[in-house]
């Protein structure tokens, strides 16, 4: 081991030595070398952040990786036995979809049926000054109100969906409720609040009463829809849990559940006791998308492989070219009791080490340029933001260098070792 | 006194394309420690090649050869490689230096060699110890280019002596030298045999060859005892 440790640093020293006397040859061979080296931390890079982006994005729209979503229609009765089981636990979360449209009374919100602004996708319902609603086929005159998705949770959802917040703050599980619901609201209802002045009140069927809400904070939930987000015990404060599954809205009821939590077995069997349909969905988009882009990648790995063959190809040249240069330098090392493998180790080395600095090289050019690329799209791409380089492409551009550089110097290695030492005699 | 080096009956033939040649035949030679031997000949007459068996570049096709009354006529090559580090130092007529590096690299290069390893501190004490004993610590940093002929041949020196050699083996070290030049490395080589270090010094010149304890000629591949006058 000793033996072993003291050859490594020899070639290690002896290697550098080597490389600082040939700068240029140095130079050249990283030159050759960089644009395979690039090609390959480039396609890695761009694999796991395309990888990223489209998972942070089921991420958003649905949950992280390993969650199970229970899904099921709002029941009086399913709404009971959700809010039971979910009730004071930190492993799962309820949230249940209501209708809710905020602004004048006796109008038809500007987006039926929680349509996004710029779109019509007709639908909707009306609700009248005292509470009742009605589906808003009943005509009524367009007014100031906008419709949105309201979704009400038992607790601190971005656990399990990492909602981006934008603006202000989110809602605060852990204080006194308040008797004027907090709302979050996603982008596209924040569009609709800017666009349309409505006055702050919000009617929801089945409520006691018209709430006037408090807006918090704006979210991006990926989301489409004008959504806004609220504690499940504020609302119930104007709506009691009977009425959470109003007949006329309908509406659906989600629980999300940490991975290795008992809640999914307990609720399910609940659920099924009482004749309540369900769904259950376990996310696992990493892996889905990994597969999706596993062809794209294998074959922009196979062109950048080739471009690093071309590389290895050059740094091939410049080491036989090296070695038949320095025939005598390596005769006398081993005059000097250099055993062969240390000579080989020592060319190997060389080369090692160049690609190991054109892969620090490729691999800084390639974060800069990443860097670069969210400074200049951050604000347009939101999975840019925050964005770091992937630690995958700096370990595949390390293989690389490392690789190009034992398929490089092999060759000059074993030409070094087998220099005869009787050529320092005869020279 | 047991001999350093004991060779027996020593023979190598050149086999080539044409017909095999004779270049060391029965050849005999014992080297003490401390014992200084020049060995003279015309070229061509197996002197290298001798030198070469001695020092472990070649391997003999006849006799045996001792080393510390050890048989190593027969050593693998990673044997071959330890030896030559731990117990012989050379100096051939170029002096085969490393041009990008100092006089003291250039005389570290035998001890970063992968047998054994020294801490940086101490691989620069022994360095510049050598250094000092041929009489050039103060160019310790300069680079061959920066030196006379002499001065290099001191290095390559050095570079022999680093590892406290047990025998010296010198291939016309004097070859490229002028006169005076030519003396003062003899000199060096002759101090380090004050230290009990055995000298083989191949050489054309007669003078050099005289202030050796013993001179052998060597005439077609067969060493003869020569009387110094």
């Amino acid at each position: 081991m000793r033996r072993l440790s003291g050859r490594f640093r020899s070639a290690l020293i002896i290697g550098l030595q080597g490389i600082r006397a040939r700068k240029t040859r140095t130079l050249l061979s990283m030159v050759s070398l960089f644009l395979g080296v690039l090609a390959v931390v480039v396609v890695q890079a761009g694999a796991s952040i395309a990888n990223r982006a489209l998972v942070s994005d089921i991420e958003l729209a649905m949950a992280v990786d390993g969650t199970t979503i229970i899904g099921m229609p709002m029941q009086p009765k399913a709404t009971t036995v959700v809010l039971d089981t979910v009730h004071g636990r930190s492993d799962a979360v309820a949230m249940l979809g209501l209708q809710a449209i905020i602004g004048e009374p006796n109008v038809s919100p500007v987006n039926p049926g929680a349509s996004p602004f710029d779109e019509d996708w007709g639908g909707g319902m009306v609700c009248y000054g005292n509470g009742p609603c009605e589906p808003s086929t009943t005509v009524a005159p367009p007014g100031q109100a906008v419709e949105v998705r309201l979704t009400a949770m038992t607790g601190d959802v971005r656990p399990f969906r990492p909602l981006r917040p934008q603006t202000g703050e989110w809602l605060e599980f852990g204080t006194v409720p308040s008797m004027a619901p907090r709302l979050v609201v996603n982008l596209e209802a924040a569009k609709g609040f800017t666009r349309y002045k409505v006055p702050a009140e919000m009617r929801i069927g089945g409520a006691a009463a018209n709430i006037t809400p408090q807006f918090v904070g704006v979210v991006d939930d990926g989301d489409m829809q004008p959504r806004a987000y609220v504690r499940l015990d504020e609302l119930t404060a104007w709506l009691p849990t009977a009425n959470l599954a109003d007949p006329n809205t309908g509406g659906e009821m989600q629980v999300l559940v940490a991975p290795g939590s008992p809640v999914e077995q307990v609720l399910t069997a609940k659920l099924k006791g009482i004749g309540s349909e369900t769904w259950v969905q376990t996310i696992d988009a990493k892996k889905e998308r990994e597969n999706e882009l596993k062809l794209f990648r294998l074959v922009f790995l196979a062109m950048a492989s080739l471009v690093l063959l071309i590389g290895v190809a050059g740094i091939l040249n410049v080491g036989l070219a090296t070695v038949g240069e320095r025939v005598e330098e390596f005769a006398l090392r081993r005059a000097v009791g250099t055993p062969r493998m240390l000579l080989a180790g020592i060319v190997l080395a060389e080369t090692l080490l160049t690609g190991l600095f054109t892969a620090a090289v490729a691999i800084g050019v390639s974060a800069a340029g990443l860097k670069a690329v969210t400074v200049v799209l951050g604000d347009s791409e939101p999975f840019l933001q925050g964005m770091q380089f992937p630690w995958e492409a700096g370990v595949a551009g390390i293989i690389a260098g490392l690789a190009a550089g034992v398929l490089g110097g092999f060759v000059p290695a074993l030409r070094a070792a087998g220099i005869p030492i009787a050529t320092v005699m005869r020279a | 006194m047991t001999a350093l080096i004991e060779l027996t009956g020593i023979t190598k033939v050149l086999k080539g394309q044409q017909q095999p040649r004779t270049i060391l035949s029965g050849v005999d030679l014992a080297v003490h420690p401390g014992e200084s031997v020049a060995i003279v000949g015309r070229s061509g007459s197996g002197k290298s090649t001798l030198l070469s068996i001695l020092g472990l570049f070649d391997r003999p096709d006849a006799g045996s050869y001792l080393l510390d009354g050890q048989d190593i006529s027969r050593l693998p090559e990673r044997k071959a490689a330890k030896l030559r580090s731990s117990h012989f130092g050379f100096v051939f007529q170029r002096f085969f230096l490393l041009k990008h590096l100092t006089a003291a690299q250039n005389v570290s290069m035998a001890l970063v060699n992968g047998q054994g390893w020294l801490p940086r501190r101490a691989r620069r004490a022994r360095v510049l110890q050598a250094l000092e004993q041929v009489g050039i610590a103060h160019l310790a940093k300069n680079r061959p280019a920066r030196m006379s002929g002499g001065e290099q041949q001191r290095v390559a020196i050095a570079r022999a002596l680093v590892r406290e050699p047990k025998v010296l083996l010198a291939d016309e070290p004097t070859g490229a030298l002028d006169i005076e030049t030519g003396t003062a490395v003899i000199d060096a080589l002759l101090a380090a045999t004050t230290r009990g270090c055995g000298l083989v010094l191949v050489t054309h010149d007669r003078d050099h060859a005289a202030r050796m304890g013993r001179t052998l000629d060597l005439v077609d591949g067969v060493l003869t005892q020569r009387v110094n006058a």
